[in-house]
């Protein structure tokens, strides 16, 4: 096995706040892992410590090989490997949305102008917006934007990406629009971590779901396994509402 | 007689433009400059930069002006002109404001935004560069017109160290002839017909780039 993050005795502390409390694991390269659990219970930390936007309080990470946590580890070189998607898409509302796509790559690896620009609006027919290219990210709507914020990512072609809940902050319409690229972009072999709490698509493109609970991992494992047989009472009640908010939406489309 | 006396005092005009333009220029770099150094990762850096705009925006722009007309010859043995001294102590307090203004432009940015740099792979710097400034500076035009246009009355000022500007060429011209009344409305009334349609742009500014602030 192709092993691409490997995780040790992860902690984070936020003053008193003590957010992450020993994670451990190891993620394969090509594998969707999907991470639910309730607010608050470490998801998105984990993922901001994987690209060093949180800096661990303890335990170490390696990312291909190379320890992301030495205290000589160069987070920029780093960063470009691993791709990010918000929850709330953080676009540079000062450019277009080519200029977004194209900034990393022209910026970050001094990529000449010609070839970026003909990179970007490759990445942009591939999320389906090649004819928005030279609008405002504020012309778009939530689930184009975020589509933009996908082709961003890739066009520094990650060895991995994080998605951190990036269809909360859509109207339910909007949802499927993005997990479709998503869906996608997994078929295709990308490495994804995702912090989602869409059951569908952990279910459809998941090869492992974990299930963080104050600050630990209580459950890993298929998510046939995960979303039927859960061992823990806590872990069944947060699913059941899942189940119950997510129907919601359904019957609302 | 006011209109016999206006090559005169336009004469002035030259000056008071002159050093108001300068002294922008400048304190739009140097402004820059000290912003920068107060988001600096060395404490010292942004000590400075915090002691020089706190000191040089509570310095009364008149004191400002003389001390640097009459002390800085002494200290130094060099003669300023007036058009020197004006440019130097005007730029002192345009930069320590203008420092302000971008600090504050950049503090309005969101943390979200420099994370969303970081996370490709930026440097901070590229990030200060390339996401950072361009929407802050954005943000800061309109203030940056306000404090053009109290620059431009207060150059003034430098009247008293007899720079020729169109304040000067006034009181000049009502002490010569006798008619501070009729010339000194003429001064005021060249000053609001230039600075009025400049503060239109200015309001016009805020509508353009903060239109949420009303």
């Amino acid at each position: 096995m192709d092993t691409i993050v490997r995780v040790e005795g992860l902690h984070k502390k936020f003053g008193r706040l003590h957010i992450l409390r020993g994670i451990d694991i190891t993620i394969e390269r090509g594998e969707v892992l999907v991470i639910i659990g309730p607010s608050g219970s470490g998801k998105s930390t984990f993922l901001r410590c994987l690209n060093r936007l949180e800096d661990p309080s303890e335990g170490r990470i390696w990312i291909d090989g190379v320890d992301v946590t030495a205290p000589d580890a160069d987070q920029p070189r780093i960063r470009r490997d691993v791709g990010m998607i918000f929850q709330h898409f953080n676009l540079f509302p000062h450019m277009s949305v080519i200029d977004n796509v194209m900034e990393g790559p022209r910026t970050v690896l001094r990529m000449p102008k010609p070839l970026a620009y003909e990179s970007a609006l490759d990445l942009l027919d591939k999320v389906g917006l090649k004819d928005k290219a030279g609008r405002r990210p504020s012309q778009l709507s939530g689930g184009e934007q975020q589509r933009v914020a996908i082709a961003r990512a890739l066009a520094m072609n990650p060895k991995i990406m994080l998605f951190d809940e990036v269809t909360s902050a859509l109207d339910p319409e909007l949802i499927s629009e993005v997990l479709k690229v998503m869906k996608r972009l997994a078929d295709e072999g990308m490495t994804m971590v995702v912090v989602t709490h869409e059951m569908s698509f952990a279910e459809r493109v998941a090869r492992r779901v974990i299930v963080f609970d104050h600050g630990q991992i209580v459950e890993e494992g298929h998510p046939s396994e995960i979303f039927h047989r859960a061992k823990g009472e806590r872990t069944r009640r947060f699913l059941s509402q899942l189940t119950w908010m997510n129907s919601e939406r359904t019957v609302s489309d | 007689m006011v209109s016999d006396n206006l090559g005169f005092l336009l004469e002035g005009l030259k000056l008071t433009v002159g050093v108001s333009v300068v002294t922008m220029m400048l304190g739009l770099i140097v402004g820059l400059a000290v912003a920068l150094m107060r988001a600096s990762r060395f404490r010292l850096i942004r000590t400075f930069a915090y002691l020089y705009t706190e000191i040089f925006r509570t310095l009364p722009l008149l004191v400002l002006l003389f001390w640097v007309h009459w002390s800085i010859p002494i200290l130094v043995g060099i003669a300023l002109t007036p058009f020197a001294s004006a440019v130097l102590a005007f730029s002192l307090n345009v930069a320590a404001f203008q420092a302000e203004n971008y600090r504050a432009g950049i503090a309005s940015i969101s943390a979200v935004q420099r994370q969303a740099g970081l996370a490709l792979g930026m440097t901070g710097a590229q990030v200060m560069r390339r996401v950072i400034l361009p929407q802050a500076v954005a943000r800061v035009i309109p203030i940056t017109g306000s404090l053009w246009i109290a620059l431009f009355k207060d150059s003034s000022l430098a009247s008293v160290i007899a720079l020729h500007d169109l304040m000067y060429q006034g009181r000049v011209l009502a002490v010569t002839l006798f008619r501070p009344l009729e010339i000194l409305t003429a001064v005021a009334i060249i000053y609001v017909i230039l600075l009025y349609p400049q503060a239109r742009i200015v309001n016009h500014l805020y509508r353009r780039y903060l239109p949420d602030a009303g």
